[in-house]
């Protein structure tokens, strides 16, 4: 997946799992968890849907609790290569 | 200032214990929110300054209505719910947690059948704050501790009083009134079974029977760190605050953000007693957070709200070496907890059934009744639904006198009332404490908050518009549930509605992840629909 493809696929899984229409996150700095858009009920899933995305393990004793902030944060923190490629 | 110093022991209520260590422990902290931290002179003074300002706009005097003893929080875990819980007790009034992540149409219900005629809100609760107001009589007293201004809020303003914290009065016009404890210290809203919140109201000598346990059994002092994970309408979110507040400790109240790291969390606040339901455990375990020795700083791990699976405590026990790790077993009906079991290596893996740890013995002063369905005792090793009673029973629920009488009952041959906690447990014996094994009615435990799945059912028919709706915990985890399935058979709903208008009136933890049409519903030799065969379903779906 390009970078593209994993920020849509991020916010897919967010707006499905709260059930929020997609204008609540209408752009990738959007606060997700100051908006309930995500919380502590969802942290297993999500990293193991992060994990299926990235096909390898997050090591969760490296990542701040910043990195939840907003689609942007977590692609810094999750896929820094796809920033990489797409920068480049 | 005025003088603060403590009731004496007969007369203690929930303000007690603070107020003892704000006069010992001046300097301490006494609350940090993710980096913010107060003293406990800090918090002392904003929180009288409140009393007298609630004092001043919204004083209680003869002809009060029910309500007039409450004040309502609208607001998440903050300093400014802090302030506005301690500044409740201050002026004599208990206090009622309102959530803003709740849908506001239940958080209104809640305020409206409180009668709280004042409103203590932080940031999280203002921007809810129209919605929950909307249709409400006018008159209300809403205070904004955070606030230098009222800006943006003028809306408000024709119907209401609006106090900003700029405008509250000093800490020292605050007159300590005594408070009688058979009042009410805190109204906690809990799920129910016919589709609206019961109100489960509880006494200042409850919850002061129950801290004076707690205390005594942990040894709190001025330099332990304590946790606190729950929302306020979470009823363990007292033991945290206040047991901590009673002993000059420090409570460590984590950001949304550091929520989801509960392993960063620990580490660098340096807690030393960790209170969680045991799904935060799970989760950690599935995160991978409970390797060994991750956590030496604490010397306390307690579990309570569901049940605790004892793999779960063996892989916490080496992450937290030096702990002492305990299962607390109690529903708010009978004050936050009221029995306890310590695990030991050695010995504890024997005494778990179906791989839970027991919950053990009751607090000093409960008394346990294990019975059968005509409330008549079983014998030692036997199961039945468990009933206690003690200095910890609460006085029923708000203004709902027959749910009190169906829950609040004198069985036969006794003269005292005892609580049915609707828990099927098994009668200790001399060899075996008590375990739990489930519920003898529809309720379940979702990451640690309890849901009535009735209540679920009632949303669902209503938002789906079908005759027959039946919601499980599922997928189920060893010490609950992960979330809410429903199964309905009419096939004409849209099922992706009804899960987005179930979220709209239900907290997030009761809403259904999933909803499901079934052609026909298995059905009992009673010509009831049979629960276990669609569990059986979902279980062989593997």
């Amino acid at each position: 997946m390009d970078e593209k493809q994993l920020r849509e696929a991020l916010r897919e899984w967010i707006l499905e799992r709260s059930s929020a229409p997609p204008a609540a996150l209408s752009d990738d700095q959007q606060p997700i968890l100051d908006e309930g858009l995500l919380s502590s009920l969802d942290v297993v899933e999500f990293i193991l849907f992060i994990e299926d995305l990235r096909d390898e393990e997050v090591d969760i004793e490296a990542i701040e609790p910043e990195v939840f902030n907003n689609i942007d944060s977590l692609m810094t923190a999750f896929f820094p290569a796809a920033k990489k490629e797409a920068a480049a | 200032m005025a003088a603060t110093r403590a009731l004496d022991a007969s007369n203690r209520t929930l303000r007690s214990g603070f107020l003892d260590s704000h006069e010992h422990y001046p300097d301490h902290i006494a609350v940090e929110v993710a980096g913010e931290a107060l003293t406990y002179a800090q918090l002392h003074d904003q929180a009288a300054a409140l009393a007298a300002t609630l004092d001043r706009h919204a004083p209680r005097g003869a002809g009060d209505e029910d309500g007039a003893g409450l004040t309502a929080i609208f607001g998440q875990r903050s300093v400014a719910a802090c302030v506005g819980i301690l500044g409740a007790l201050f002026r004599g009034d208990g206090y009622v947690p309102l959530n803003p992540s709740f849908p506001i149409e239940r958080t209104r219900n809640m305020l409206e059948r409180a009668g709280a005629r004042a409103l203590i809100i932080d940031a999280s609760g203002e921007s809810h704050l129209e919605g929950v107001l909307e249709g409400l009589p006018s008159g209300l007293v809403l205070f904004f501790p955070e606030r230098t201004s009222l800006e943006g809020l003028e809306r408000f303003a024709a119907d209401h009083t609006l106090v900003p914290g700029s405008e509250f009065a000093c800490a020292s016009e605050w007159e300590p009134q005594p408070v009688d404890p058979n009042e009410i210290a805190y109204l906690l809203f809990t799920s129910g079974s016919t589709g609206v919140p019961k109100g489960v109201m509880v006494a200042h000598r409850n919850v002061t029977a129950f801290l004076d346990a707690m205390r005594e059994r942990y040894a709190v002092g001025p330099n332990d760190r304590l946790s606190q994970t729950f929302e306020l309408t979470f009823d363990l979110s007292v033991f945290d605050l206040f047991l901590a507040w009673e002993s000059g400790a420090r409570v460590c109240i984590p950001s949304q953000a550091q929520k989801m790291l509960p392993a960063k969390y620990i580490q660098e606040s340096g807690l030393t007693l960790w209170f969680s339901v045991p799904s935060t455990a799970l989760l950690m375990s599935k995160l991978r957070m409970l390797k060994p020795d991750r956590y030496p700083s604490l010397r306390w791990s307690l579990f309570c709200g569901e049940a605790l699976p004892a793999d779960i405590v063996e892989s916490w026990t080496q992450a937290a070496p030096n702990a002492i790790c305990e299962n607390l077993y109690g529903p708010t009906e009978l004050t936050i907890a009221c029995t306890l079991y310590r695990w030991d290596p050695h010995r504890s893996r024997e005494q778990c059934e179906k791989g839970l740890v027991p919950i053990g013995e009751p607090y000093p002063g409960m008394e346990v009744l294990v019975a059968n369905e005509s409330l008549e005792p079983v014998a030692a090793g036997e199961t039945g639904e468990l009933l206690m009673t003690g200095p910890q029973l609460t006085p029923g629920y708000w203004k709902d006198p027959s749910k009190t009488a169906e829950a609040f009952v004198v069985p036969p041959g006794e003269d005292r009332t005892f609580y049915r906690t609707g828990d099927r447990v098994r009668r200790a014996t001399s060899e075996r404490p008590m375990v739990y094994l489930g519920r003898v009615d529809n309720q379940v435990k979702v990451q640690g908050y309890r849901v009535e799945l009735g209540e679920v059912e009632a949303i669902i028919r209503e938002e789906a518009s079908v005759e027959a709706a039946i919601a499980l915990g599922w997928p189920e985890t060893a010490a609950g549930a992960d979330s809410i399935l429903v199964f309905i058979s009419d096939e004409r709903a849209d099922l992706v509605d009804v899960i987005a208008r179930a979220k709209g009136r239900l907290p997030a933890y009761m809403a259904p992840r999933e909803v499901r049409h079934i052609d026909q519903f298995p059905l009992n030799s009673n010509g009831k629909i049979d629960r276990g065969a669609l569990r059986a379903l979902l279980l062989a779906e593997g």
